[in-house]
């Protein structure tokens, strides 16, 4: 099957700066991939080449088989919903109304069902909204679209948690009923870890990590107990962190152990613990930078 | 690029009736009462008053055209519609604002000149030279000038959205500079009296014929900004 977005060796060069040094990767169908990386690691540029708001300066970007810029057969089928959307001066339920004109498997019944969930005030302008309220707006047009592709870039500025879960849930049940293929670019790792099938780490411009996210799970543990033992366990092994607080210690070593790992573990009393989607991220990124200042 | 799309941009602009519909009108409407009051009070003078309140309406056109490719442009691209469509969506509604307003300003002429100039010998929608001939005239003409002034406001948002305000000042800095080649290219070849005479004999149809050519040349010029625009 062709994967829904194609990047093969795409650079994007600034005057001065690079935003996205030759990176590669696919995207599948019916898939809910995770787009991670720090401020500037270039996630944003990324999705508008994507969405053709943005050109390569090198490589190619196809979506669908097609290359999207200018080409409305792939760009009628998503929708980019972005952190700072710039809105008209319309109120929330004209901009959602203008909306439901433009994609072909709009879903007036989400959208009403997510106005009511989200307390959007269809009357007030859109200026006039906190930014928690107008993110919804953009969070609402990106779900009820029901895109073939559907891009969120950090789509919840603003929002409080509560929303936030309602965005997840709403996002998970739709997509269980509606399958399409989901890229969710985002800082709150912990939070979506469960939603993602698949990540894709971006790190300064390049390609940090991009595989699914069962294979990344397990692959690093904690060990945590008396510092002797610690160091007794992992004697000889590669250790990427070390922490240690009076005599207890705990280091973060590779994954996953085998039995004969985790029966040695248990005799010497230490916990183990996989390492959250969060940290092994962290550890991706400048693991050593962090391990200096514990230190 | 299909028609629903582009009469989707339409209707996209078109939300904002008050900037459209209303205001353009307000406007005028303002201006034209301030110059009917001034005319009730001055005195009458041969050949009755002229005006150029109409040119409010034009210029109010050209914000718009400005604001349709600057505030509206992101929300527009976010919605699954190319560039291009984008731009020729809007030129669609150019075209038909500038029918229906065309039809508006020579039916207003038209009263104007029943009332003999709204009974104070005031010409307010009766331009001399390109707004005075028979009816059909005006509607082309005003037709022709509404949507030159909207493609123009049109292509300075572009270039604004492009190159930001150097680009802004470069491009009002090359006009300068294409009008002064024009002014020195008809000094050089000694054609000023040929220029003059153009101008006194020229027909309303024709003079219209140059705008249009004008106005197709700011609407290309606009096309081609729009390529690679990004947001």
């Amino acid at each position: 099957m062709t994967p829904t977005i194609s990047v093969a060796g795409l650079s994007r060069r600034y005057r001065g700066h690079t935003a996205l040094d030759n990176i590669s990767l696919t995207v599948e169908p019916d898939t809910v991939t995770g787009l991670l990386g720090r401020n500037g690691a270039g996630k944003t540029t990324l999705l508008r080449i994507i969405t053709g708001l943005e050109f390569p300066t090198d490589g190619e970007v196809t979506v669908f088989g097609a290359v999207p810029a200018e080409n409305e057969a792939v760009l009628r089928r998503m929708v980019f919903v972005r952190e700072e959307q710039s809105y008209p001066d319309f109120r929330v339920g004209t901009a959602i109304r203008v909306a439901s004109w433009f994609y072909p498997y709009w879903s007036a019944e989400l959208a009403e069902q997510l106005i009511a969930d989200f307390e959007l005030p269809l009357s007030r302008r859109i200026g006039r909204l906190s930014r928690g309220m107008r993110s919804a707006v953009g969070i609402v047009i990106g779900l009820a679209a029901r895109a073939e592709l559907t891009l969120f870039d950090e789509p919840y500025a603003g929002l409080d948690a509560v929303a936030r879960q309602l965005f997840y849930d709403r996002l998970l049940t739709d997509y269980a009923e509606h399958p399409r293929t989901i890229v969710l670019s985002t800082h709150l790792v912990d939070e979506v870890a469960n939603l993602l099938e698949h990540v894709v780490m971006l790190d300064h411009g390049r390609v940090a990590l991009d595989a699914p996210t069962d294979e990344i799970r397990g692959t690093a543990m904690t060990v945590s107990g008396p510092a002797t033992a610690v160091e007794e366990f992992v004697a000889g092994g590669p250790v990427w962190h070390r922490q240690a607080v009076a005599s207890r210690a705990s280091v973060v070593v590779p994954g996953p152990f085998d039995a004969a790992a985790q029966a040695r573990a248990r005799a010497l009393h230490l916990s183990l613990e996989p390492l959250s989607l969060q940290q092994l991220l962290v550890h991706a990124s400048g693991g050593a930078a962090q391990e200096k200042v514990c230190a | 690029m299909r028609m629903k799309t582009l009469v989707n941009v339409a209707r996209y602009h078109l939300v904002d009736r008050l900037m459209y519909v209303a205001v353009p009108w307000a406007i005028l409407a303002f201006s034209f009462l301030i110059n009917l009051a001034i005319a009730a009070m001055a005195p009458r003078q041969p050949g009755g008053m002229y005006t150029g309140g109409l040119v409010s309406i034009y210029v109010f056109l050209l914000i718009c055209g400005v604001l349709s490719m600057t505030r509206e442009l992101p929300f527009g691209l976010m919605l699954g519609v190319s560039r291009r469509s984008y731009y020729l969506g809007t030129a669609l509604l150019v075209l038909a604002l500038g029918v229906a307003y065309g039809l508006a300003l020579t039916a207003l002429q038209a009263v104007e000149r029943a009332t003999g100039g709204w009974g104070l010998s005031l010409h307010y929608f009766q331009v001399p030279w390109i707004m005075n001939g028979p009816w059909y005239q005006t509607w082309v003409t005003s037709f022709v000038l509404l949507v030159l002034f909207f493609l123009y406001g049109m292509w300075y948002g572009l270039v604004y959205r492009r190159w930001n305000l150097f680009g802004l000042l470069t491009f009002a800095a090359a006009q300068v500079l294409v009008a002064l080649a024009v002014v020195t290219v008809v000094t050089l070849t000694h054609s000023w009296s040929a220029f003059g005479h153009f101008l006194t004999t020229v027909q309303a149809p024709a003079l219209a014929g140059v705008l249009a050519a004008l106005a197709i040349a700011l609407g290309l010029g606009g096309f081609s900004t729009i390529r690679r625009v990004t947001i």
